[in-house]
């Protein structure tokens, strides 16, 4: 990168966003003033499960500075409810009031929105809300959930298993029959949540002469907000702007629309003020989402040599209280890529997702999360059990190049992905044979040294057709415009939501190739959806792909038809028209129009335009991606783990990466970096606790641990780029695979490392309570 | 409802007069009363270090002081480090090296190390780790933060041209 063929994507340009954000200058929802704005906080359950007996709002009402009290009777009568019910065979309808009235489903559910002129004063009155609750039993654990007396956590299903899903390809009994050995294995992630370091928030404005509102938001999908805003309110999508300024993360959390924000947004038109809220941290890791929490089983027929004949999955998720997506949405995309890179036809998955007494889950960086440690720690267990070296396991089952495109057993297509390719790279760049050696000698003075790999194949990009086809609601299409002003200045916008990737320089690189122009001339507008056409927004890794795919289609549209009107200015033909150093130019000669002049024209002189040339220059597109397209990467974690105490450190970790084209190195490596990070912080501290009353023990950042400088290591890149041959520029897109990786890697580095002790970690985090708990009574047996 | 009272702030060379509750966060105080909303508010209870600011020259989290008891003390917020728009040696480094992603941790990060890396002007890449500690960043892994640090380090100390925009 840059490849021959491109002269602004792939080059290693600083980012355009940072100088705002280093001076202080961003402008993050809680930065913008808004004059007069009222300020909402919420009451919420001190329960996990209780009935709502009464709310007593009068002394809250009475307290200074209050405006208003509502609870979710007001609110049922002032927005709709959201019903969760698309067609998949086994997901169960739900259906979810802005703010509950009945009962509470967990520790942390909002009862009462009191608003106040001053963020303290509101807190003041909320304590003197008086709720009174009838406590219920509670489900705290995704067993439980399943058992037939269980509590039920929405009285409408029948039971707590919201989403069932089965499939079986070609006779993965029959496999089992015939293998040399059939292994199991489990893994499960603790529950995890999000925390971006900006919590929610918003401001909305409700404009009554106009009858507008504007819903200023941090959001990763304006456009789909704005239509689910609209419908809850019973306004119309022109009624209603959703802007999105700086925002300071997502990773998932800030894609759906939730209760809190539609309660502020109805109050802010009943009240006919601004009214404003920011959850404090507390909120945001009880009460904001969750993911992960999920449960896996492998059963894997296996020849003498480790190859795969037959797989089978068991996946069970804990969702929590509430669906705020449908319930298959995450677990189902395990199932979907769980082979990877590995040739197994004869396969069968069974998921099940159930309800609980906790947060709401969500897709989080990464909701296939689990996938690469679940084949990779399965391979793991296969060469465990058969004796063998687990590279060489890998080795036998591993997707050649000549085999592409191959279709997996349930259906989805590879191709254009390069697992050998990454897979030798990271190993020699490891050294593996001779770690092997040092690994040996370590033993002999009772140090436990572990490498861990993990092959990587990454769902990126979602078109629609992959929606469709897994009967998931949605669309993979994106929009967007790019318009050459009379001056010649390019402005550019696309339906993403931006939560700090730097679009705003990646994506200027894929107009600015497109158009023949320098990136740095390029302005790309996001995030306000009176401004950006509809788009989908930013989820997966969808942003290089279909953001920047559509940016591109429609820079070459504008470009073309520059072309043609420096060809007619020029008294020549387009094919002789070159557009170099911001100047067409005919080929051979010193006669030239610059960029400038032709847009001039196509504004100012329209009668100077070919005949039947419409004037502007305004360019629209969308660009539905290919059902799905895969980046592929192998991740080598090495890892030192002090018997003694637990403790795990990383020593050094390598990743062999290929996600195609990228649009900008500097932010595909930031992704990269910041994914690992993530995959580890999971693998290593994460875990939000609930006791067996359901209630949360993790509510602050003194108990939700995530890494620091001090607990994480430098990341060795090595980047290769495979274009994709289905997409405009050959982006793949990236930025979840590394949480994948990373996950495998450091599990399998460390159950190497304790491979003497004859245990296995099957279960994060991996946390020095955990790990001297594997260890307790246990003896290394003799290195040999 | 408590009284307010009148708070005199020194906010980067600035005097400011504020009438707040004595219950006033300073972090709070700075973003709506000094309308300086650079620094940032990530936790409220003194863990994400992004409403690190300087209070006579020393990093402080500006979630745990309530504004006033920082009569007679200076304060420096991020908006103070640009003199003139002109990033600092190490805002330029962290521009260069890609060491923020979001940026709503990177002003505590800034306020740390402008004062960090004037008492150690030659730290090692563990000391630069420990105190990055303090301040929780969930997008970057670190690793570009603590290369755009050292790279500074090195300018401030002359070691490499300040090849600066």
């Amino acid at each position: 990168m840059p490849g021959p063929e491109f002269t602004s994507i792939g080059k290693a340009l600083p980012r355009k966003e940072d100088y705002r954000l280093l001076i202080g200058a961003g402008r993050f929802v809680d930065d913008i003033e808004i004059p007069g704005a009222l300020v909402a906080t919420f009451v919420r359950s001190p329960h996990a499960h209780a009935r709502i007996v009464s709310v007593d709002v009068e002394a809250a009402r009475g307290c200074p500075g209050i405006v208003a009290v509502v609870t979710g009777r007001e609110l049922g009568e002032w927005t709709t409810k959201l019903r969760m019910a698309p067609p998949i065979e086994g997901l169960r309808p739900v259906e979810m009031s802005t703010l509950p009235t009945d009962k509470v489903r967990f520790q942390g559910d909002p009862v009462v929105c009191v608003i106040a002129t001053d963020r303290y004063l509101a807190e003041d009155a909320a304590e003197q809300v008086v709720v009174e609750y009838e406590p219920l039993p509670a489900v705290t654990d995704m067993w439980q959930a399943l058992q037939a007396e269980a509590p039920r956590v929405d009285e409408a299903l029948s039971s707590n298993l919201v989403s069932h899903q089965t499939f079986s390809h070609g006779d993965p009994a029959a496999r089992r029959r015939e293998a040399y050995k059939v292994v199991e294995a489990t893994f499960s992630q603790a529950r995890q949540t999000h925390l971006p370091i900006e919590t929610r928030g918003c401001v909305a404005v409700w404009d009554p002469g106009r009858q507008h509102l504007t819903l200023t938001i941090g959001t990763q999908a304006p456009h789909p907000l704005r239509t689910q805003l609209a419908a809850r309110l019973r306004l119309t999508e022109s009624q209603v702007s959703v802007v999105s300024p700086d925002v300071g993360g997502g990773f998932g959390q800030k894609i759906i629309f939730y209760r809190e924000e539609l309660t502020v947004a109805a109050l802010a038109r009943a009240l006919g003020r601004p009214v404003r809220w920011r959850e404090d941290r507390m909120e945001n890791l009880i009460a904001a989402s969750h993911a992960r929490e999920d449960f896996c089983r492998t059963r894997a027929a296996v020849t003498k040599e480790g190859r795969l004949l037959g797989l089978e999955l068991e996946l069970v998720e804990d969702f929590g209280a509430y669906c705020f997506y449908p319930a298959n949405y995450l677990a189902r995309v395990v199932a979907m890529i769980l082979t990877g890179p590995y040739k197994v036809q004869d396969y069968a998955f069974d998921v099940k997702v159930v309800l609980s007494n906790k947060c709401g889950n969500g897709p989080m960086r990464a909701p296939m999360a689990i996938t690469s440690w679940v084949i990779e720690g399965t391979i793991e267990a296969i060469a465990r059990t058969l004796g063998l070296d687990p590279a060489e396991v890998r080795r036998v089952n591993m997707l050649r190049k000549e085999e592409l495109p191959y279709t997996m057993a349930t259906g989805e297509v590879l191709e254009d992905i390069t697992p050998r390719e990454t897979f030798e790279a990271a190993l020699s760049a490891v050294d593996y044979a001779g770690f092997r050696e040092r690994q040996k000698r370590a033993r002999h003075e009772a140090r436990y040294l572990g490498l861990g790999i993990c092959v990587v194949v990454e769902s990126t990009t979602y078109g629609s057709r992959f929606y469709k086809a897994a009967g998931i609601p949605g669309s993979g299409h994106e929009a967007a415009w790019v318009r050459v002003e009379p001056s010649g200045a390019v402005n550019a916008s696309v339906g993403l939501g931006p939560t700090g990737q730097g679009y705003e320089t990646s994506l200027s690189q894929a107009v600015a190739e497109g158009l023949g122009v320098d990136p740095k001339d390029v302005r790309v507008h996001l995030g306000h959806t009176d401004i950006a056409p509809y788009g989908m927004g930013s989820r997966g890794a969808r942003g290089g792909t279909a953001g920047g795919s559509t940016l591109y289609l429609a820079a070459l549209d504008a470009r073309a038809k520059m072309v043609a009107i420096a060809a007619h200015l020029l008294e020549v033909a387009e094919s002789d028209i070159e557009l170099k150093d911001g100047r067409f130019s005919v080929a051979g000669t010193d006669r030239s129009k610059s960029f400038a002049e032709v847009a001039r024209t196509a504004y100012l002189d329209p009668l100077a335009l070919p005949q039947g040339m419409s004037p502007g220059l305004d360019f629209s597109k969308t660009y539905d991606p290919p059902a799905m397209t895969y980046s592929n990467a192998t991740h080598v974690c090495m890892v030192d783990v002090a018997t003694d105490t637990g403790a795990i450190s990383i020593e050094r970790y390598v990743v062999a990466e290929d996600c195609g084209t990228v649009l900008s190195p500097v932010v595909v490596e930031g992704q990269q970096h910041g994914a690992i990070a993530m995959g580890l912080s999971g693998a290593l501290f994460e875990q939000v606790f609930y006791d067996e009353n359901g209630q949360n023990l993790s509510a602050t950042l003194a108990d939700y641990l995530v890494p620091t400088a001090a607990e994480l290591p430098n990341f060795e890149v090595i980047a290769m780029h495979t274009p994709n041959g289905r997409t405009p520029a050959g982006v793949k897109g990236m930025a979840e695979g590394g949480v994948m990786g990373a996950i495998g890697a450091v599990l399998n580095a460390v159950n190497d490392a304790l491979a003497p002790f004859g245990v296995v970690a099957d279960r994060q985090p991996l946390s020095p309570q955990y790990i001297r708990a594997l260890l307790r009574g246990k003896v290394a047996k003799e290195a040999s | 409802m408590f009284e307010r009272v009148n708070v005199k702030l020194n906010v980067n060379g600035q005097a400011h007069e504020l009438l707040v509750e004595p219950r006033k966060l300073l972090s709070d105080a700075l973003r709506e009363d000094c309308r300086l909303t650079g620094t940032h508010v990530g936790c409220e209870h003194g863990v994400c270090g992004a409403c690190t600011v300087l209070v006579d020259g020393r990093p402080a989290r500006a979630c745990l002081i309530y504004a006033v008891q920082m009569e007679g003390h200076a304060i420096t917020t991020i908006e103070a480090i640009a003199a003139q728009g002109r990033l600092s040696a190490l805002q330029e480094a962290l521009h260069e090296e890609h060491g923020l992603q979001c940026g709503f941790c990177t002003p505590g990060i800034v306020m740390t190390f402008e004062a960090f890396l004037r008492k150690r002007p030659d730290p090692s890449e563990g000391e630069i780790r420990q105190t990055l500690s303090g301040n929780l960043c969930r997008c970057t892994g670190y690793h570009n933060i603590v290369a755009a640090i050292r790279k500074a380090a090195a300018r401030m100390r002359g070691e490499e041209n300040h090849a600066g925009a």
